[in-house]
Parts: C-alpha cells; sequence; structure tokens
C-alpha cells in the first residue's frame, strides 16, 4: 500500500508539470489553433533563468523570500520571451497556413536552443540545478516522501486552479473565450484581439517557465535538450484531454503522468511508447479528446 | 449634418477590386440600406467601415474622425456597432455573456444594467434563455442576441450586414419591427440587404451596388417604385 501510494506521488508530481505544459499548448491552441512546438523550450529557458538567477542573488543561503522572488523573476521573464516570440515569429505569419506557423514555431524552436548552447556559462552540458524548495524527507509506511514533492505539487495545484478561475470567471477569460471562436466578431465588441492573444502567449510562457523550476527541483539536471520528450509528453497530455480544453490539458497531464510512472515501476522501455499508443486510442474513438467539446452546430 | 460620410473609398482582397470608389452618407437618426446583389460589394463595404477590412484608399468620416486609420476594436469606441452577417454571436459563451460581451468597453455599470433591462424588453425570449449557451438558440433568436448584443454597446451608429438571412417570413418582420423601433430611440442604421423589398420598405433612403460602385441612390420610397428596379432586384 505504502509502495503504492508512493508511486502515485511520484505519479502526481509528473503529471502536474506535463498538466502545466499542456496548459501552454492548449491555450495557444484554443486560440489561434496553433500548434507552438517552441513551447516547451520555455520550461527549459525558466529553468536556467531560476539558474542564474539563484547564482547572482542567492549565492549559498536560500531564503524563503529569495525562492519566491526567483520564481516571480523567472515567470515574469517567461511571460516576456513568449510576448516577444508571438510579436515577431509568430504575428507577421497569422492568418497564413497552418504549415507556415508550424515551421515558424519549429525555427523557433531550433532558434532558442542553439542561441542557449552559444552563450558562455550555457553551453551544450548539463547542469546541476541549485536546491531552491525544502528537502526533507516523510516517511510513509515505510517508503520516503520528500517534501520537495508536495511542494511542487501544491505549487501546480494552486497555479492550475488560479489558470481555470482566470479562463472561467473573469473579464480577460471570457475574452480570451470570445476570440478563440470568433476574431471579427470580437473585435467588433471592441475586444484589442491582438492584445488578448499576446496576453495568452505569455501567461502560457510563464506557466512553461515556473514548470521549468518545478522540474529542476524534482531531478536536478537541466541542459539545452531538456525539452524535447517531456514537451512531446504535454503536447499528448493536452490532446488526450481535448487541445483548447483546459480542464482536459489538466487531467491529460495527469493520466500520462500517473501512467507512465505505474508502467515505469514495472516496463520502464515500453512506457513512453505506451503514450503514444493511448493517444493513437483517444483519436480513434474520441477524436476530441476526453474533455473535447462536442461541435456546436452551425444554425443557418 | 453628416454623421457617416465615405468618400471614393477602394478595398480589395489581393486582385480582387470589391469596393471601387464608393462615396455615400448617412445622416444621423436615419435608416439608409444599401441594396445589390450577391457579390456587389455589399458585406466587404461594411467590413471596411468597421475596420475588419483594410481600406485601399479613399475616407470614411464619422462625425470628424477618418474611421481607415483605426483598428476594428477602436471603432467601437466611436460609437458604431456592426452587427456581421451570419450574427456571429459566440456559441460557447452563455446569452448573457454574450451580451456582456457587447459591453466589454463601457464602465457605466447603471447604464450597461439599463441597456440589459431595454434588451430584455425588447427581446423576452432572450430573457428566459439568458443562461442558456448562445449556440443553442434558434436561427432567429440568434439574430435577436446578434442586436441586442450590438445595442449593448451603446454605439449610436449600427451597421446591419443581412439581418432577413435564412430567417423564416414572420420572424423576419418581427426583426425589422425591432430595427423600426432602435432606429426611434434615436440610433442611426445602415442595413445592407439582399431583401431589397423588405429594405426599401422601412428604410428612409438607399444606395444600389453593382460590382462594387453605386449605380443609383434615392429615397427608398421611389426606389421601391423605379421601374428598372423593380425589374431587377424585386422580381416584378
Amino acid at each position: 500500500m505504502g509502495h503504492v501510494l508512493q508511486l502515485f506521488i511520484y505519479g502526481l508530481q509528473l503529471g502536474s508539470l506535463y498538466a502545466l505544459l499542456a496548459m501552454g499548448y492548449t491555450l495557444v491552441f484554443g486560440i489561434i489553433k496553433m500548434i507552438n512546438l517552441a513551447h516547451a523550450d520555455l520550461m527549459m529557458l525558466g529553468a536556467f533563468a531560476a539558474y542564474f538567477l539563484f547564482q547572482w542573488f542567492g549565492g549559498s543561503g536560500n531564503s524563503a523570500a529569495l525562492v519566491v522572488l526567483i520564481m516571480i523573476g523567472t515567470m515574469l521573464f517567461g511571460a516576456l520571451v513568449g510576448f516577444v516570440i508571438e510579436r515577431f515569429a509568430y504575428k507577421p505569419l497569422r492568418g497564413r497556413t497552418t504549415v507556415a506557423s508550424l515551421v515558424a514555431a519549429i525555427g523557433v524552436q531550433l532558434f532558442i536552443e542553439n542561441l542557449m548552447r552559444c552563450i558562455p556559462g550555457v553551453g551544450a552540458l548539463p547542469k546541476n540545478f541549485p536546491t531552491l524548495l525544502p528537502k526533507t524527507n516523510i516517511s510513509v509506511g515505510g517508503y520516503q516522501i520528500s517534501s520537495t514533492q508536495i511542494i511542487v505539487i501544491a505549487i501546480a495545484a494552486v497555479l492550475l486552479i488560479f489558470m481555470q478561475w482566470l479562463c472561467y470567471h473573469t473579464s480577460l477569460g471570457k475574452q480570451m473565450q470570445a476570440v478563440s471562436v470568433d476574431k471579427d466578431a470580437s473585435a467588433l465588441m471592441g475586444i484589442n484581439v491582438n492584445r488578448v492573444i499576446s496576453i495568452t502567449f505569455s501567461l502560457g510562457a510563464a506557466l512553461a517557465a515556473i514548470c521549468g523550476i518545478l522540474y529542476g527541483s524534482l531531478y536536478p539536471t537541466i541542459y539545452v535538450y531538456m525539452a524535447g520528450s517531456i514537451g512531446n509528453k504535454a503536447f499528448i497530455s493536452a490532446v488526450i484531454g481535448g487541445i483548447g480544453n483546459i480542464k482536459g490539458a489538466m487531467l491529460g497531464g495527469l493520466i500520462i503522468g500517473i501512467m507512465e510512472v505505474f508502467l515505469q515501476s514495472f516496463a520502464a522501455d515500453i512506457s513512453y511508447g505506451l503514450c503514444f499508443a493511448i493517444l493513437i486510442l483517444v483519436l480513434l474513438y474520441k477524436p476530441t479528446g476526453l474533455l473535447g467539446g462536442k461541435a456546436v452546430r452551425e444554425k443557418v | 449634418m453628416s454623421n457617416l460620410s465615405v468618400k471614393n473609398l477602394h478595398v480589395s482582397y489581393g486582385t480582387v477590386n470589391a469596393v471601387r470608389g464608393v462615396s455615400f452618407e448617412v445622416h444621423e437618426g436615419e435608416i439608409v440600406t444599401l441594396i445589390g446583389a450577391n457579390g456587389a460589394g455589399k458585406t466587404t463595404l461594411l467590413r471596411a467601415i468597421s475596420g475588419l477590412e483594410k481600406a485601399k484608399s479613399g475616407s470614411i468620416l464619422f462625425d470628424d474622425t477618418d474611421l481607415v486609420k483605426l483598428q476594428a476594436h477602436k471603432i467601437v469606441e466611436q460609437g458604431i456597432v456592426h452587427i456581421p452577417e451570419g450574427r456571429r454571436i459566440f456559441p460557447n459563451l452563455s446569452v448573457y455573456d454574450n451580451l456582456m460581451m457587447g459591453a466589454h468597453l463601457r464602465k457605466d455599470a447603471k447604464g450597461i444594467k439599463e441597456d440589459l433591462e431595454d434588451c430584455f424588453e425588447i427581446f423576452p425570449r432572450l430573457k428566459e434563455r439568458s443562461s442558456q449557451l448562445g449556440g443553442t438558440l434558434s436561427g432567429g433568436e440568434q439574430q435577436m442576441l446578434a442586436i441586442a448584443r450590438g445595442i449593448m454597446t451603446h454605439g449610436n451608429t449600427m451597421l446591419l450586414d443581412e439581418p432577413s438571412m435564412g430567417l423564416a417570413p414572420i420572424v423576419v418582420d418581427e426583426i425589422f419591427e425591432v430595427i423600426k423601433r432602435i432606429n426611434k430611440r434615436g440610433t442611426t442604421v445602415l442595413l445592407v440587404e439582399q431583401n431589397a423589398n423588405i429594405a426599401l420598405k422601412n428604410a428612409d433612403r438607399a444606395y444600389v451596388l453593382e460590382t462594387g460602385t453605386i449605380v443609383n441612390e434615392g429615397k427608398a420610397r421611389d426606389l421601391l417604385h423605379d421601374p428598372t428596379i423593380r425589374a431587377a432586384y424585386l422580381g416584378c
């Protein structure tokens, strides 16, 4: 029983990272129907931003206040990068074919990764992520759970609940929903469509950036290409949950995270492959994803 | 005094010149209709006025502001409200949220509440369905919602694109009653219609658009009895 609980906690922590990242994929897809393949690289940028912020300001000691400041700084940095990417790489291509924006996203991904490699002090070699979150082990029925895990899950949960509230219960959220279904009609209501799209990108990017901190705290090796498989799995999560659907991103993330950990405990080799198998099954039987909306029929 | 004045306007999509040197005026308090066949450039003209389409040249003066330079969401602030073709309500938002989206730019809570009560008085059916999703309404109800959402912007000039499209005759009459009623309360109306008969019966003045240019204009009542118009647009 203790073992199952331990695996469950591991699944939950991984799943909440996927959910946070999936949220970014889903927000961007929801609003401009674009698959932002460069999204997970913002997680890598967030991890490095926190790494350098800690080197510059933390040194040895890490008070709670400093950690909170690093988190806020990293999220602001992520939001800024997200804003810049959208403004200069994606916006000029809006309204063109989907292939154009897909290629642009691949370009941005290559650009970010290789730019980071060139920066002195980053390079291609892995770095040890500093211990920002307190690390004491708690024993449950003979199995160890670390306080880092609990804190990561709690932070992710707070952020996910916040996003849920933001998207469905605020004026900004209503604007996002309006822009996502009809940009012209939104503009006719006086909504500044470009501004809403920028904010959406920045929000997703900020979530990815803090995800970098959470990831680094759990698996403390960060490197330029870390986005790869995490990004893929987060994207699968978003699709399984129903891309464009906020709750779907959370659900998909948790399903993939928990499933991956349980599978890994007895068949590590096939767990990644099984993620894709589940994706295929979902796409076969429910192409819009588990929580994907029923298409509303147009009335004439 | 002229409210809306379009001068020598050109709009094109790529190589297609949809609107070629159109000039017309809408005076405060009027109902003016633009009639013309499918593809004459009526919708493009409205989209250019509300900023959804960029004009190639010419000017669109609203009082003293040239709308050509403004983005769509800035034009709404000027008091122009465009009810687009095909209603374009938000199917994923409730009727109430759709209406509130119309009041998006407004800060006057009291005025918003009054306009909402107004909308519910004009369209009692929207009140009954205020918590229903927009996408679940019937075609006629969606057109009512689109107009009500326009009222919520509190604009003084309403551009209506094909409000009769796809609706049963009895519903069309109902919609036009509402348009007249809104006009009587002081809203200027620019109406685009393929249904020339009902448009000319309800408007004060009319312009006839053919392949991007204005070919005829006059009092709506006169055009209704003009033999060439009757032959071309009224089918008699």
